[in-house]
């Protein structure tokens, strides 16, 4: 078709042509929908993590040191705790445990450990539930019992995560607004400037009866490819960013086996494209907005 | 073809374009429109082409009332008037096939058979050996036939052209000049505004004086000067 042909010809003659503003415009909708992208992927990633701890240990019971409990004490809350429908696992960690456990964790700085004498770490249940929801409830049932010292639950934890990631998440989506602003603006530009450098164009096109939408169609293309190319380039970003970082939390955190499909990245790359479209839209409505009155 | 009644135009704040212009050109007519320089000659083909509009009066260009013509209509309008200027108002980066190509393209018309027709028209111009050379190769006259066949290779009803041989010689001005009668003959009604005395007088067509934005003098077979 020769009128496609036509407006692809003029938008990309024009890009060219104003390769400077081109090149500014393309940056800002890139690093807007990198910003978008990386919150997109730190908010499904971090959904997933907190997702694990949760179910991961539920409840952490801590049992009394001085004097430590007898086997057989220990046996016997054990069974209790199993017996209750709502938990699926109990795990004893005993003192020996704990420590080793603690040497691991400090393996790089020896000295930490070698300051300590002697094991003041209190043996514990580790519970996991079959419904995160009743954590309370379960928690509530070791007050007072005679053997226990401390309970603590993934749930204060998970509860001051979210804070900061939903205080982290508002402060961004504030950012990812500006920068969305910034490009709609740059991209407007753009689109005013290649008008001005062929305002002879558009004006031998207006004087042979070019129709407004058939002197529009170019700089649309114009604007939406910037928005297009801008964004494709930041999604690819976004997902070597991803697998990098799926790669190193699983290396630093093994036993937090985070799901391959925490962050949906097809989902994810389809409205960072979609976003970098309606920008470069946008961009161009506004660039032609007061223009081709006459 | 053409009405103007009592058509009045004020450029902000005061400048008078035109003022109780009243006066009509028939289909197939070729008229002269002279005058000294900023007598409203331009004004008046502005008007015509709905780059401007009067502030009173009432314009009629083929039966359609200028004033009700709905804003994304004037791009039709402009199809059935072909334009030529003093400075040709040719793409520089587009050889003269190209030039003409453009005006069809721009218009959705972008066929094999349109291809044809520009290239037609260039011979028809008497540039067909120079389809493929770029404005900056080719001298004034030949600019202006390659604007010329770009106005015409639609066959439009009017053709407009405002001080076309403005930039070129005499001799030059004489062959553009017949290029014109040529398509008046077709049936084309051409509407010429000029400063050129000689050729005015010379062809004793109809004559539109305009002076200061007002028309002066209306006659059917006249000279560029009272005689
Ligand atoms: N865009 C404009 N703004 C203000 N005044 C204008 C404009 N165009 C033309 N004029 C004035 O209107 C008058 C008629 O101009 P014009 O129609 O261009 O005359 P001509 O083509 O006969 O030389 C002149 O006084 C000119 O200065
Ligand atoms: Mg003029």
């Amino acid at each position: 078709m020769g009128k496609i042909d036509f407006f692809l010809t003029e938008a990309l003659g024009s890009l060219r042509r104003n390769y400077f503003m081109t090149i500014a415009a393309l940056v800002t909708v890139f690093l807007s929908i990198l910003v978008l992208g990386g919150v997109l992927v730190f908010v499904y990633t971090t959904n997933a993590l907190l997702k694990e701890v949760e179910q991961k240990v539920n409840i952490s019971v801590y049992l009394k040191t001085d004097p430590d409990p007898s086997m057989d004490e220990v046996q016997e809350l054990q069974t209790e705790i199993l017996s209750w429908p709502e938990v699926k696992t109990a795990l004893y960690v005993s003192k020996e445990d704990a420590w080793e456990r603690l040497k691991e964790d400090f393996k790089d700085s020896p000295e930490v450990i070698e300051s300590i004498s002697g094991n003041p770490l209190p043996a514990s249940f580790e519970i996991t539930l079959n419904d995160p929801q009743t954590v309370e409830t379960v928690a509530s049932r070791f007050e007072g019992l005679p053997i226990v010292d401390d309970v603590r639950y993934g749930k204060d934890v998970a509860e001051r995560l979210f804070n900061f990631t939903n205080q982290a998440r508002n402060f961004l989506v504030i950012f990812i607004v500006l920068l969305g602003v910034v490009s709609i603006l740059l991209i407007s530009n753009t689109i005013r400037l290649s008008i001005f450098a062929r305002k002879r164009e558009v004006e031998i096109m207006k004087l042979v009866g070019a129709t407004n939408w058939f002197i529009r169609w170019p700089f649309i293309i114009e604007g939406v490819a910037v928005g297009l190319i801008g964004a494709a380039a930041a999604v690819v970003v976004v997902l070597l960013g991803n697998s990098f970082l799926v790669g190193r939390i699983r290396e630093s955190m093994p036993f937090m086996a985070i799901p391959l499909d925490a962050v949906p990245t097809l989902f994810v790359s389809l409205v960072l494209l979609a976003v970098g479209v309606v920008i470069g839209a946008l961009g161009s409505a506004l660039g032609l907005r007061r223009f081709l009155k006459v | 073809m053409i009405t103007f009644e009592e058509v009045t135009k004020i450029y902000p704040p005061s400048t008078v374009g035109l003022e109780r212009v009243t006066l009509h050109i028939d289909k197939g007519e070729f008229v002269f429109l002279v005058g000294p320089s900023g007598s409203g000659k331009s004004t008046f083909i502005r008007l015509v082409i709905r780059e401007i509009q009067p502030d009173r009066g009432r314009i009629i260009v083929g039966g359609r009332d200028l004033a009700t013509l709905r804003s994304w209509k004037v791009p039709y309008l402009r199809r059935n008037i072909g334009c030529v200027f003093q400075d040709f108002k040719l793409l520089p980066n587009k050889t003269a096939f190209e030039n003409v190509m453009y005006a069809l393209t721009v218009t959705g018309n972008a066929t094999s058979t349109s291809k044809k027709k520009a290239a037609e028209i260039l011979n028809l111009v008497g540039l067909g050996h120079k389809a493929d050379s770029y404005p900056h190769e080719l001298s004034g006259g030949e600019q202006q036939r390659v604007s010329i066949a770009r106005a015409f290779v639609n066959h439009p009803p009017l053709l407009i052209a405002d001080e076309p041989t403005g930039n070129l010689d005499p001799e030059t001005s004489m062959g553009i000049m017949q290029l014109l009668y040529r398509i008046n003959k077709t049936g084309t009604t051409v509407i010429m505004a000029t400063h050129d005395r000689e050729m005015v007088d010379r062809m004793r067509r109809r004559v539109i004086a305009l002076d200061a934005g007002r028309v002066v003098r209306d006659q059917k077979r006249g000279g560029y000067g009272e005689d």
